[in-house]
């Protein structure tokens, strides 16, 4: 097949095309975090920093408790994502292996419930929140982020757990394992690469919620990033520098994340939208 | 031998009895977070219900219900929610498929391509959001810079200052942050297409105009409509990106119905209203998902 992307300079110029598209935004926000006040509103505007500086950063974790956001995102986020793997592993077993009537059913209802716009549950959510005492708590995040972490688990899981061959899982329960044993012996380490891919679907979601981790918890002890760094302007002032440092600081985390476990995370997300 | 078996079923229950236990977690929660507000947002919806005043609760049938449809700040919200979805989601996709195209050629090295289409999906909306009113700010932003140097030195576009503009800066900044998870279910897509249908269409003597829409376009219909459906639901929700660039401004130019229910529950605590306007967006996703359905029942 011939094409004009044969010749590999316009192939090079494709992949550029792409990379400049998913990293500009992160770079420039990188350069921009290493600029002084001064530079950032000389005109016409710099490109690459002068004078490169860090006071930014400094800035940003003394203007903010940017570290106890960190940490209340890091406690939220691992939290959501163990609950999460934990009750969409139970109902994908269930769904992938037994013998149940109206399974496709039991999978429709859970992957409908992401159907339902979160906006608008906010107000009943909210109310239950307040009713329990739960306003400003890790639990008031975590609780609805498993939900919504739970048809994406659930999807990816279920296809993992049907691609292992029910035969071994049939061959522990001869050689004297219970259903349970077998559950935990053969069939838990043979799915861990799916629970894995799960894992970091549902982390990335928890980490990035925004609506939810604005309304329920504003006390700053139990913010996390994504609302904490919408704080770092002023009813007119926009320190960008700082924003941009403090961003970064954010940025990085899930970049590492991402970036070593890219092969993962593509194959899950598309595994979990595929089947959707 | 009777006390075994009762042993036997409690250490090896049976299909049922074991289903209802590993559903249960999950059912419990979906419940807890999704079926009961469901149940007390419409209930909610014919109070008046004010958590800020001393009124109490009082019940007011539907006269909530009237009050939204001549709320002119509905209409405007409505209109721009909608307007986001028409916009945005097209964008999204028609860019996405450019992305996964591009991604789809054979590259030594995968990897710079693969993050490159990762790095906007992982990012928060409220990242994006707060980038691109960098990037969109009329003195010192990127995107005028860019404009005053290859195009025209005129006067610089007050983007994120006048309705219109903001409305499009904020549209540009959505099918961005978008069109990468789209690219990466349609490369998905694209790599499942068997190559020896377009050696067949080669041979047969067709462009590569006609290739792309008899052969790359039908055969990728099942992962553009999985992407569709995503991103409209999740469009109509829009509320991240407006939020952290204008705040629904100017004025209200920009303001969602995710901004309007946030703003009218949490800022103002009138929970009976919110809750109104809540229903009002639950069945227009509703509608919108059931014409998806209803395509795709006809598609299969």
């Amino acid at each position: 097949m011939k094409s004009i992307f044969d010749s590999k300079s316009l192939r090079l110029i494709a992949a550029g095309l792409v990379v400049v598209n998913g990293f500009f935004p992160a770079v420039w926000i990188l350069l921009t975090s290493l600029k002084t006040e001064a530079e950032l509103v000389s005109k016409p505007i710099t490109y690459w920093p002068h004078a490169p500086t860090l006071g930014n950063y400094i800035q940003a974790f003394t203007d903010q408790p940017l570290l106890k956001y960190l940490g209340n995102s890091l406690a939220v986020a691992l939290s959501a994502t163990v609950f999460s793997l934990l009750v969409s592993a139970l109902a994908a077993y269930a769904i992938a292996r037994l013998n149940l009537k109206r399974r496709q059913l039991i999978l429709t209802c859970i992957v409908a419930s992401s159907m339902f716009p979160l906006v608008t549950l906010l107000v009943p959510i909210f109310e239950t929140m307040r009713a329990f005492g739960l306003l400003n708590s890790y639990t008031a995040l975590v609780l609805p982020y498993i939900v919504l972490n739970l048809p994406v688990c659930t999807l990816v899981l279920v296809s993992f757990f049907q691609s292992i061959p029910k035969d071994l899982e049939n061959a522990a329960m001869i050689d004297g394992c219970t259903r349970m044993g077998a559950l935990v012996r053969v069939v838990v380490p043979l799915a861990a690469p799916g629970v894995f891919t799960a894992g970091i679907l549902a982390f990335v979601n928890s980490w990035d919620e925004f609506l939810l981790a604005l309304s329920l918890n504003s006390n700053p002890n139990f913010r996390t990033l994504p609302v904490g760094i919408t704080l770092y302007q002023g009813e007119f002032t926009f320190p960008w520098p700082i924003i941009s440092a403090a961003l970064i600081v954010a940025i990085v985390p899930i970049a590492v994340l991402i970036a070593i476990f890219q092969e993962r995370v593509v194959g899950g997300l598309t595994q979990g939208g595929l089947k959707g | 031998m009777a006390t075994a078996t009762a042993i036997d079923r409690l250490r090896d229950p049976s299909e049922k009895t074991l289903g209802v236990m590993l559903l249960a977690p999950a059912f419990l929660l979906l419940a807890l977070i999704v079926v009961y507000p469901i149940g007390k947002l419409i209930w909610n919806s014919f109070f008046d219900l004010r958590l800020s005043g001393g009124s109490g609760i009082k019940f007011v049938g539907l006269e909530n219900y009237a009050l939204v449809f001549k709320d002119p700040d509905f209409w405007n919200a409505a209109k721009n929610t909608v307007l986001i979805t028409l916009i945005t989601v097209p964008g999204a996709l028609v860019v996405g498929m450019g992305l996964a195209m591009l991604a789809n050629l054979p590259f030594k090295r995968k990897w710079p391509v693969r993050l490159a289409l990762l790095l906007p999906w992982a990012l928060p909306l409220a990242f994006a959001g707060l980038i691109f009113a960098w990037f969109f700010h009329t003195e010192y932003g990127v995107v005028n810079d860019i404009v005053r140097r290859a195009v025209s030195p005129a006067e610089p576009a007050m983007w994120l200052l006048r309705p219109n503009w903001a409305f499009a800066a904020i549209c540009l900044t959505i099918i961005w942050k978008t069109s990468s998870f789209m690219a990466l279910i349609l490369l998905a897509g694209l790599q499942m297409i068997p190559k020896s249908l377009y050696e067949a269409a080669e041979v047969d003597g067709a462009s590569k105009w006609q290739q792309f829409w008899q052969i790359t376009i039908p055969m990728l219909m099942p992962s553009i409509i999985v992407a569709l459906i995503f991103r409209t639901i999740t469009a109509l929700q829009t509320f991240d990106i407006p939020y952290t660039m204008t705040k629904g401004g100017p004025g209200n130019s920009t303001e969602t119905l995710a901004m309007l229910i946030h703003k009218t529950t949490i800022d103002y605590l009138d929970v009976g209203y919110g809750s109104t306007l809540a229903v009002c967006m639950f069945v227009l996703s509703l509608c919108v998902t059931a014409f998806y359905l209803k395509r795709i029942g006809k598609n299969a």
